[in-house]
């Protein structure tokens, strides 16, 4: 025993951290090789190219969307300088960003609410149906149709407005808005009246979501009430090809 | 420990150390990913983002043509009423503030269905392109939610009688082969909700409402 330690102690302290460092690197090496294990079953040949697909045509949307948006506030700029008839032109200007403003073509800032979704982490029991531990667009946009009754008046989620034709679906796993693929966890963000959390928690719908969802089967939803949300505007079609306007609205001031 | 060589040593493996810990947040942080969808999955997620991008690069093209029209017109000193009209016209008909009229679908609906069904409904119409909404003549806009117990729902704080429609403008022949695919929405409703019934029909001219809802924001200020 005292043999032992006098050997220990003959040790330089540098070989003992560097023992450590590399016992680390050997068990976060081990890690690495076994996290990548279970993902290599699930990897064909026709996967890696969908995938590297999808993140590209991804990419590619969220330029599209950003030079879409860029186009847009250039037309804004023009117009509101007002060629022509001043009156007539600022008039028709207001109109139209007024619009603009209640379509969610233009980013909003005020107070409100931010809810974050995430999957359960709770082990389903046996029988359940696994799926239903994890967030699915019906859950979203339960939680996007609560804030609306709520009393909010702009929401986004992950940043993807909310505007009269956002779809929100599911894919496998993942969900969609506004066509857009997003990633987990979801964060539901809503400008608002004062006490918009507590109109949300007090209603019947949000309490039977509490109720079916995360007490249910652990779903997992935090928030946070904040003095200063922005809610971005919409990016992306507003062309009617079957829709055609009866008025063009409010006739301008003569 | 005191010669540069073991440091030397030391800051390597610490190197190396701090690059697998980070690629191993960095694996566990994509785990829900794109990576977890399975080949037919992918497929459809690919080809929704074909679509959208083609609808983003259309939509780009007429925004673009419509600024070099005001900068040309702005240029020439000619005034830019006209565009300011059309713009005026075409996003307020598109956001629910103007009546507007086309072809589509109209679904009846009788019997108990719950509110989230109805919600179910508007957003497959949305998902496969309906370009305008409307419960019971109420016009669908940014804010519209069907509520209530199955048998006492309501829009808007109007009552649904029994039965009520959904009327929706788009492409008719795409909507009604949309909603009526085998396991598409009609199906799953008529398979959650047996006592449901649901009746779709194409529509040559369907008229639209404009929204009485005050869509102007009241606590949020516009970012312009």
């Amino acid at each position: 025993m005292t043999a032992a330690r006098r050997l220990l102690r003959s040790i330089p302290s540098w070989q003992v951290t560097l023992a450590v460092a590399l016992l680390t690197l050997g068990f976060l090496i081990a890690t690495q090789l076994q996290t990548e294990a279970p993902r290599a079953r699930y990897t064909s040949n026709e996967r890696i190219p969908l995938v590297e697909t999808a993140h590209e045509l991804q990419t590619q949307q969220d330029g599209l969307k950003q030079h879409l948006l860029d186009l847009r506030q250039q037309i804004q700029t023009i117009e509101s300088q007002g060629q022509g008839s001043a009156v007539l032109s600022h008039d028709l200007d207001s109109q139209v960003r007024q619009a603009r403003t209640d379509a969610g073509l233009i980013a909003l800032q005020g107070q409100g609410l931010v809810l974050q979704l995430r999957d359960s982490t709770k082990p389903s029991s046996p029988g359940d149906n696994p799926t239903d531990y994890a967030i699915a667009a019906r859950d979203v946009r339960t939680v996007v149709e609560q804030l609306w009754l709520a009393g909010a008046e702009a929401v986004a989620v992950n940043n993807e407005r909310v505007t009269v034709s956002t779809a929100i679906i599911d894919i496998g796993g993942s969900v969609l808005v506004n066509a857009a693929y997003l990633s987990p966890p979801y964060q539901v963000s809503a400008i608002g009246p004062a006490g918009l959390f507590d109109q949300l928690n007090g209603s019947a719908g949000f309490r039977k979501f509490v109720r079916t969802r995360v007490e249910a089967f652990g779903i997992q939803v935090g928030f946070a009430e904040l003095k200063d949300v922005t809610i971005p505007a919409y990016a992306g079609v507003i062309n009617l090809r079957y829709a055609r306007p009866e008025s063009t609205g409010p006739s301008p001031a003569p | 420990m005191r010669t540069p060589r073991n440091q030397f040593s030391l800051a390597i493996v610490a190197a190396i150390l701090g690059l697998l810990v980070i690629v191993q947040l960095r694996t566990q942080s994509t785990g829900a990913g794109l990576e977890a969808l399975s080949a037919p999955e992918l497929t459809v997620l690919v080809a929704n983002l074909n679509t959208r991008n083609d609808q983003l690069r259309a939509e780009i093209a007429t925004t673009d043509q419509e600024l070099r029209d005001l900068q040309g017109a702005k240029a020439r000193g000619e005034t830019s009423v006209d565009q300011l009209r059309l713009d005026l016209a075409r996003v307020r008909a598109w956001t629910g503030l103007d009546a507007v009229t086309g072809s589509g679908v109209r679904v009846t609906i009788s019997g108990p269905i719950a509110a989230a069904g109805v919600q179910d409904l508007l957003n497959e119409l949305r998902n496969v392109g309906a370009e305008a909404l409307s419960v019971a003549d109420v016009r669908v806009v940014p804010g519209t939610v069907v509520a209530g117990p199955p048998g006492s729902l309501s829009v808007e704080n109007r009552t649904l009688s029994d039965p009520f429609q959904v009327s929706a403008i788009g492409n008719s022949a795409t909507l009604t082969g949309s909603l009526l695919r085998a396991s598409g929405i009609v199906a799953q409703l008529a398979a959650t909700f047996p006592q449901v019934q649901l009746t779709v029909v194409p529509v040559d001219v369907l008229r639209l409402p404009a929204t009485t809802r005050n869509l102007l924001p009241a606590h949020g200020t516009p970012q312009l």
